[in-house]
C-alpha cells in the first residue's frame, strides 16, 4: 500500500507539472494561462510535498526504474530517500507560494512578453528540479539538470527587450555549462568501468578508488556543483541572472535551485563517496566563508533592491557550506555526533534561506510592480502604501537577519554550536580552522542584519523619493497571499525548531560517518546540541518577548500619559522636511564602504557646475562612485580575453573552402581507419 | 550453395565498384546519373541474392525501395536538375583524371587492408564482399573530395549511401528494418536539402562551383 | 517553583536598578569633573517625567516607529532575564545562553536603527547608519570571546561558564579569561554608547549614534528607550563582573546566599561603574572612522583569548 501511494504520489506530482505545462500552451485568455499556470505548478508542488513528507515521515525510501525509456545507461532510475526528500519538500514549499505570485505578476505581462512560453517554462522548471533529487543513476541526474538549467535558462530569458537580460542570459548559460562539463567528468571518473551508471554502483566502485582519484572526483564535484549554488568565485551570474529573471523565478532560483548545487554535493560527497580525509571539509569551510563574505560585503553597497537579494543569496549559500564542511571534517575526523548536528544545522539554513529569500524577493517584486524601480535610491515611504508588503518584508527582513525569533536565527545558532565541538578534537589545522569559521560567520550575521536595515528602511521607511514611489498601490491579492503564506512559515519554522530538527538528523542518519540512529538533538522544546550543556528555545523565548512586550504595553498604557499629537519631524529645530534630506541607500552604507575601503576600492567623481558668473553659485553636483567588480575584472576579463584570443588564432582553420573542410573530414576518416588497423594489428 | 552465394556477391559488388570509378573517368553529369542508377540496381540485386540465399524477406522489401527510390526518383530529380543548371561541363577537378584513377586504385587497397581483420572475423558466405563495400564508400569519399561541381558532389555522396548500405548487407545481413528505414529518409532528407543548396549556390554566384563559396568569407 | 521566584526577582531587580546604574556613572563623572552633579538617582525623576508627558509623532512615522520602542524595551528586558545575575542554576537557563543574549541585544539594536529611519530626518538616518555600522563590527568579536569562554567552559550556557569558574578559581586568571575581559570590555563600550565610542551626554549631530536614532521620540516612547538603554548597561556590567569575577553568585537557593549575591553584584557593579567613569573622564570621544581600527584591536584581542584557550588545554 505504501508503495503504491508513493508511487501514485509521484506519477500525480509529474502529471500535475507535465499537465500544467501544456494547458499554459494553449492559446487562451492571458487570465486563463495564468491560472492554469499556477494550478498546475501547485497540484505538482503540493504533490511533491506531500510525497516528501511521507518519504521523510515513514523513513523508507522508495524507487522506480524505467529501464525501456533511454535503454543507454540504464534507463530511467529514480528513488527519493531522505535527502533527498528534504529536498523536494523544500522545491515544494518555494513553488506553491511562488506559482500563486505569478499570477498575478505576469498579468503586467500580457501582451509583450509570451505568457503561454513563461507558464510551460516554469512547470518544466519545477517539474525538472524535482527529477533532479529523484535521479538515481548518472544519465537520469545529467539529463534533468541540463533540462533545469535550460529551463531556467528560458526564464531568465523572459524580458528579453531589455539589454541587461540578455547578457544576464549569456553569463548564465556560460556557467551552467562550465558546471555541467564539470560535474559530467565527475561522475565518469565516479563510474566503475564497464559497470552500470547507477548510484548504488558508484557508491560501490568509490570505495576502491584510489585516494588521489577520490579527491579529484571531490574537488571537480565542489566547483561544478558549486557554481550552481553559487560558490565564490563561481557566483559572478547569480548577481545578474536573480535580478533580471521574473520575481517569482528569481524566488524559485535563489529559493530552490541554487540549493540543488548543496544537494549534488551532499549527494556526491556523503552519500556517494563516503568518509573523506579532513581536508575535503576544510576546502568547504573555507570556500563557505569566502562567499559568506563577498555575498554579504557586495550585498551591502547595492542600490538595486534585487541584486541586494541576489548577492545575499550567494552569502547564506556560503554559510550553509559552512556547516557542510564542518559536518564531514567532523566525520572524517570520527566524531559523528557533531557531523550530525553540523549537517542537520546546514540542511536546516538552506530550507530556511529558501523560505526568506522567496518572501524578500516576491516582496522586492511586489515593489518593482508598484513603482516600477528596483534602484533603493528612488524608494521609499512605501509601508503606508504598501502594508501588507511591507510587513511580510520586514518578516523576512528580520529572518535573514538572524533576529530571534525567525528561523534565520535558529539555523544561525545551530551553525555557531555546531563549530564549538571543535573542541575535543586533537587534529592540528582544526583549531584555525574553526575560529575563523567563527569569526566569520559573526561578522557576516552581523553585516547581513546591517544590510537588510538598510533594505528595508531605505525602501519603505520615510517619505518617498520620487513620483513612482508615491504613485505606489498595493500588490494584487495573489501576491499578497503567496507572501504571507512565506511570513508564516518563516514564523513557523523558527518556533517549531523542535520538531523539525529531529527529521533532519534522522534523514542524516546512516550516511557515511554518521551514527546509523541520530543522536537526540532535541528535548521537549529545547534544542540540545550534543555535546555540550547549552541549549535554547525558540518557542519559550517568543513567548517570553511577547509577555515582556505585553507587559510592558500594559503596564505603559496604566502608569503612563495617554496624549499622542501629529507633528513636524523636528530634526533639531529645522524647519521642513523633504525628501531629499532622507539618508539614501548609498549613504546609509558609506561607514561600511569606508572601512572596508581596501576590499571595494571605491573611485569617486565629484562634479561640481557652477554659475558662469560666480563660483559660489553652484549650479549642479554629480557624484559618481563606483567599486572594483574583483571578480570580473581580475578573474573573468582575463579569462574571457584568453578563450576570445585562442578562438582567433583556431579561426585560421575557417577557410571558407568547402573542399577544404570535406578534405578535413576524409582524412581524419582515413586516419582512424590506419590507426584502428595498426592497433589491431598489434594486439 | 555457398559458394554460388559467395560468387555471385562478390560479382555484383565488384559492379557496383566499378560504377562507382565511372565518376572518376567519365566527365559529364548525365554520365554519372546513369552510372548512379545502374549502381543502385545492381545494390537492389545485392539485397535480394542476399534476401533469398539468407532468407531474410525483409531485404525484399529493402530491393523494392532502392529500385524505387535510387533507382527510380532520384535519378529522376538529378535528370531535371541537371537539365536546369547543367550548362557547363565539369570543371578541372582539383586532380586530373589519371591520377584520381590511381588515387581509386590505393583507395581501394587501403580499404581492403583495413577489412582484413572483420573479413577474418566474419563467418557470413557474403565476407568476401566487404572489402570491395570500403573501397566504394572511400572512393565516394574522395569523389566528393575532389570534384568541385556541386552535382557530382551530390552524386558522390549518395554513392557513399550505396556504399554504407552495400556494406551493412554484406556485413550483417543488412540493418534492422527501422534502422534500414531511418537511413533512407535521412539519405532523402539530405538530398532534399543539397538540392536547396544547389538551387541557391547558383542563384547567388550563377556557377555551381562550389570553390566559389569562399567569397561568403569576405 | 523557587527557581521561577528567583527568576522574578532577579528580573523585577535589574530593571528596578538599572537607572540607578546610569545616574550611578554620571555622578561619578560629574564628580571626577569637580561638578556637583546630579544625585544617582535622578534618572529615575526623568523617567517619572517622561512617561507623564504626551508624546508628539512625525507625520513621516509609521506604525513601526510606534511599536519600535516596546520592541526594544522587550528585547532587552528578555536579555536582563537571561543574565545570571543572582543564582547559577535557574530555569530560564535552558530557554537561551550566551549567544542568544547578544542576538536578543541585536534585535533591540536593529528596531532601534528601523526606528531611526522612519521620521526620514538626516539624523536618523545618520545614526542608523553608524549604530549598525558599530554593531557589525562588533559581532566577530563578540563571537569570538564567546567562544573563548565556551572552550574553557565546554558550552555556551551562561550557568555552565559561570559554574566552571566557580569550581576552577584559576582558571578566572587565565590568559584566555583576561583577554576575553578585556575584548568584551571593549564591545560594551561601543554596544552601549559610552566614550570613546560614542558620547551619551553630546547633542552636537556629528558626534552622535545613538542618541541621534532617538532624536525624534518623546514622551512615553522615549522613557522606554532610555529605561532600555539603561538595562542594557547593566546588562553588560553583569556580564563583565559575573561571568569573569563570579564569587559570590548563589549556588544553592537559600536566602543567605542570595542575599550575599545581591551584595556581591552591587559591589561589582559599582567597581565597573567607577571604571567606565574613570575611563570617560580620561579619554576623548573618537571620530567616527576610528571606531573600526578600535573595534579591529578588540577583534584581535578576542583571537588571542581563543588561540590561549586552545593552548591552555
Amino acid at each position: 500500500m505504501t508503495l503504491e501511494t508513493t508511487a501514485c504520489l509521484s506519477a500525480y506530482m509529474v502529471l500535475a507539472y507535465l499537465g500544467g505545462a501544456f494547458a499554459a500552451l494553449l492559446p487562451l485568455r492571458s487570465g486563463l494561462t495564468r491560472a492554469l499556470t499556477a494550478g498546475g505548478a501547485i497540484a505538482g508542488a503540493g504533490a511533491g510535498i506531500a510525497l516528501a513528507a511521507r518519504v521523510l515521515i515513514a523513513g523508507e525510501p522508495f524507487a522506480l526504474t524505467v529501464p525501456a525509456l533511454l535503454t543507454v545507461g540504464g534507463g530511467v532510475a529514480l528513488r527519493l530517500d531522505g535527502l533527498g526528500a528534504f529536498f523536494l519538500l523544500l522545491i515544494g514549499v518555494v513553488a506553491a507560494p511562488a506559482a500563486l505570485y505569478g499570477v498575478g505578476y505576469s498579468a503586467a505581462y500580457a501582451g509583450r512578453y509570451s505568457l503561454r512560453w513563461l507558464g510551460a517554462m516554469l512547470n518544466l522548471f519545477l517539474l525538472t528540479m524535482s527529477l533532479v533529487v529523484l535521479a538515481d543513476n548518472v544519465l537520469t541526474f545529467l539529463l534533468t539538470w541540463e533540462a533545469m538549467s535550460l529551463a531556467s535558462y528560458f526564464l531568465v530569458m523572459t524580458e528579453h527587450e531589455r539589454d541587461d537580460t540578455v547578457a544576464a542570459g549569456g553569463w548564465y548559460l556560460a556557467m551552467t555549462h562550465v558546471g555541467l562539463a564539470l560535474i559530467l567528468v565527475a561522475f565518469v571518473l565516479l563510474s566503475p568501468a564497464g559497470g552500470g551508471g547507477g548510484f548504488a554502483d558508484l557508491r560501490a566502485a568509490a570505495a576502491t578508488l584510489s585516494p588521489a582519484l577520490r579527491g579529484v572526483v571531490f574537488v571537480l564535484a565542489v566547483l561544478g556543483f558549486g557554481s550552481k549554488a553559487g560558490l565564490v568565485p563561481l557566483h559572478v551570474w547569480l548577481p545578474r541572472a536573480h535580478p533580471a529573471a521574473p520575481s517569482h523565478v528569481s524566488a524559485l532560483m535563489s529559493g530552490a535551485m541554487v540549493k540543488l548545487g548543496v544537494y549534488g554535493i551532499l549527494r556526491v560527497a556523503l552519500d556517494l563517496l563516503g568518509v573523506g580525509p579532513a581536508w575535503w571539509g576544510a576546502l568547504l569551510i573555507g570556500l563557505g566563508a569566502a562567499s559568506a563574505l563577498v555575498g554579504v560585503l557586495y550585498a551591502l553597497t547595492e542600490d538595486d533592491l534585487k541584486r541586494l537579494l541576489a548577492y545575499s543569496s550567494v552569502e547564506n549559500v556560503g554559510l550553509v557550506f559552512i556547516g557542510v564542511g564542518a559536518g564531514l571534517l567532523f566525520a572524517s575526523l570520527g566524531e559523528p555526533a557533531a557531523a550530525t548536528l553540523a549537517l542537520a544545522a546546514a540542511l536546516y539554513h538552506a530550507l530556511n534561506h529558501g523560505v526568506f529569500k522567496a518572501l524578500l524577493f516576491l516582496g522586492a517584486g511586489a515593489v518593482a510592480h508598484a513603482t516600477g524601480s528596483r534602484d533603493m535610491n528612488r524608494l521609499g515611504g512605501l509601508i503606508g502604501r504598501l502594508p501588507w508588503t511591507a510587513a511580510c518584508f520586514l518578516v523576512g527582513a528580520l529572518a535573514i537577519g538572524g533576529l530571534p525569533p525567525f528561523n534565520g536565527f535558529v539555523s544561525e545558532w545551530l551553525l555557531f554550536q555546531s563549530l564549538l565541538p571543535a573542541i575535543g578534537s586533537g587534529a592540528p589545522l582544526v583549531a584555525p580552522v574553526m575560529t575563523l569559521a567563527v569569526g566569520a560567520l559573526a561578522l557576516t550575521a552581523g553585516l547581513a542584519a546591517a544590510a537588510f536595515v538598510k533594505a528595508f528602511g531605505i525602501t519603505f521607511l520615510a517619505l518617498p523619493r520620487s513620483d513612482e514611489a508615491r504613485a505606489a498601490h498595493e500588490a494584487p491579492v495573489t501576491m499578497r497571499v503567496a507572501m504571507v503564506v512565506l511570513a508564516a512559515l518563516c514564523a513557523l519554522l523558527g518556533l517549531g525548531a523542535a520538531f523539525v530538527l529531529p527529521v533532519l538528523g534522522g534523514l542524516l542518519a546512516g550516511h557515511a560517518g554518521l551514527p546509523r540512529v541520530a543522536p537526540a538533538l532535541t528535548a521537549g522544546p529545547l534544542l540540545l546540541p550534543p555535546g555540550g550543556g547549552a541549549s535554547m528555545s525558540p518557542s519559550l523565548l517568543a513567548i517570553g518577548l511577547l509577555l515582556a512586550l505585553a507587559g510592558a504595553w500594559l503596564a505603559v498604557r496604566v502608569g503612563a500619559a495617554r496624549g499622542l499629537r501629529v507633528g513636524d519631524t523636528w530634526g533639531c529645530g529645522r524647519i521642513g522636511q523633504t525628501a531629499r534630506m532622507e539618508y539614501t541607500s548609498t549613504a546609509y552604507a558609506e561607514p561600511l564602504r569606508r572601512v572596508f575601503a581596501e576590499l571595494y576600492r571605491p573611485t569617486e567623481d565629484l562634479t561640481i557646475d557652477v554659475h558662469p558668473e560666480s563660483r559660489y553659485f553652484v549650479q549642479s553636483r554629480t557624484y559618481r562612485s563606483e567599486i572594483v567588480p574583483w571578480f570580473e575584472r581580475y578573474v573573468y576579463a582575463p579569462l574571457v580575453r584568453w578563450v576570445a584570443a585562442g578562438a582567433a588564432h583556431t579561426r585560421a582553420i575557417q577557410s571558407g573552402s568547402a573542399h577544404a573542410y570535406l578534405a578535413y573530414l576524409v582524412v581524419a576518416l582515413l586516419a582512424l581507419l590506419a590507426i584502428s588497423l595498426a592497433w589491431s594489428a598489434s594486439l | 550453395m555457398d559458394s554460388l552465394f559467395a560468387q555471385l556477391v562478390v560479382l555484383e559488388s565488384s559492379l557496383a565498384l566499378i560504377f562507382g570509378l565511372v565518376l572518376l573517368w567519365r566527365r559529364g553529369v548525365p554520365a554519372y546519373v546513369n552510372a548512379f542508377t545502374w549502381q543502385s540496381l545492381v545494390l537492389a540485386a545485392v539485397a535480394a541474392t542476399v534476401g533469398w540465399f539468407g532468407r531474410e524477406r525483409e531485404l525484399y522489401l529493402v530491393a523494392a525501395l532502392l529500385i524505387a527510390v535510387k533507382g527510380i526518383a532520384i535519378p529522376r530529380l538529378l535528370r531535371r536538375m541537371e537539365r536546369r543548371f547543367g550548362t557547363e561541363r565539369e570543371l578541372a577537378p582539383y586532380v586530373n583524371t589519371a591520377t584520381s584513377l590511381v588515387v581509386a586504385g590505393l583507395l581501394v587497397l587501403f580499404g581492403g587492408a583495413v577489412m582484413r581483420p572483420v573479413v577474418a572475423a566474419s563467418e557470413l558466405p557474403t565476407r568476401a564482399g566487404m572489402p570491395l563495400a570500403m573501397g566504394l564508400v572511400l572512393v565516394s569519399l574522395f569523389v566528393v573530395v575532389s570534384r568541385k561541381k556541386a552535382l557530382t558532389q551530390v552524386i558522390g555522396f549518395l554513392m557513399l549511401e550505396n556504399g554504407i548500405a552495400l556494406l551493412a548487407l554484406l556485413g550483417a545481413y543488412g540493418i534492422p528494418l527501422i534502422v534500414e528505414l531511418g537511413v533512407f529518409l535521412d539519405a532523402l532528407m539530405g538530398f532534399l536539402v543539397m538540392q536547396i543548396f544547389v538551387y541557391r549556390i547558383h542563384e547567388t554566384f550563377d556557377t555551381l562551383d562550389v570553390d566559389q563559396l569562399d567569397r561568403l568569407r569576405h | 517553583m523557587t527557581g521561577w521566584a528567583i527568576e522574578i526577582a532577579q528580573a523585577a531587580l535589574v530593571l528596578a536598578l538599572a537607572p540607578g546604574l546610569v545616574g550611578v556613572v554620571r555622578w561619578l563623572k560629574a564628580r571626577l569633573q569637580s561638578r556637583r552633579g546630579a544625585p544617582p538617582w535622578q534618572p529615575y525623576y526623568e523617567l517619572r517625567k517622561l512617561f507623564g508627558k504626551d508624546v508628539i509623532v512625525s507625520s513621516n512615522a509609521s506604525w513601526l516607529f510606534r511599536l519600535a520602542p516596546y520592541v526594544v524595551f522587550a528585547s532587552t528586558a528578555a536579555a536582563a532575564c537571561l543574565v545570571p545575575s543572582l543564582a547559577v542554576t535557574r530555569p530560564l537557563d535552558a530557554v537561551g545562553d550566551l549567544l542568544v543574549l547578544v542576538y536578543l541585544l541585536l534585535l533591540g539594536t536593529v528596531f532601534l536603527s528601523l526606528a531611526g529611519l522612519d521620521p526620514g530626518s538626516a539624523f536618523g538616518g545618520m545614526g542608523s547608519s553608524r549604530e549598525m555600522t558599530v554593531a557589525a563590527l562588533a559581532e566577530p568579536t563578540v563571537a569570538l570571546a564567546i567562544f573563548a569562554l565556551a572552550l574553557s567552559a565546554g558550552s555556551t550556557n551562561l550557568g555552565q561558564i559561570v559554574g566552571r569558574t566557580l569550581a576552577d578559581p584559576a582558571a578566572a586568571l587565565s590568559p584566555g579569561h583576561l583577554l576575553a575581559f578585556a575584548a568584551l570590555f571593549v564591545v560594551m563600550l561601543a554596544e552601549t554608547g559610552r566614550l570613546p565610542v560614542d558620547n551619551p551626554a553630546t547633542h552636537l549631530e556629528l558626534t552622535m549614534i545613538h542618541e541621534a536614532m532617538v532624536l525624534e521620540y518623546s514622551g512615553r516612547y522615549l522613557a522606554l528607550i532610555e529605561w532600555a538603554a539603561a538595562l542594557k548597561l547593566l546588562v553588560f556590567f553583569a556580564l563583565l563582573g559575573n561571568l569573569f569575577v563570579p564569587w559570590g553568585v548563589a549556588a544553592v537557593a537559600a536566602p543567605a546566599p542570595l542575599a550575599l549575591a545581591l551584595g556581591s553584584l552591587l559591589v561589582k557593579l559599582a567597581v565597573i561603574a567607577v571604571v567606565v567613569a574613570v575611563l570617560e573622564t580620561r579619554v576623548a570621544k573618537l571620530r567616527l572612522f576610528r571606531v573600526p581600527e578600535l573595534l579591529s584591536v578588540s577583534f584581535v584581542l578576542a583571537l588571542l583569548a581563543v588561540t590561549s584557550s586552545f593552548l591552555g588545554r
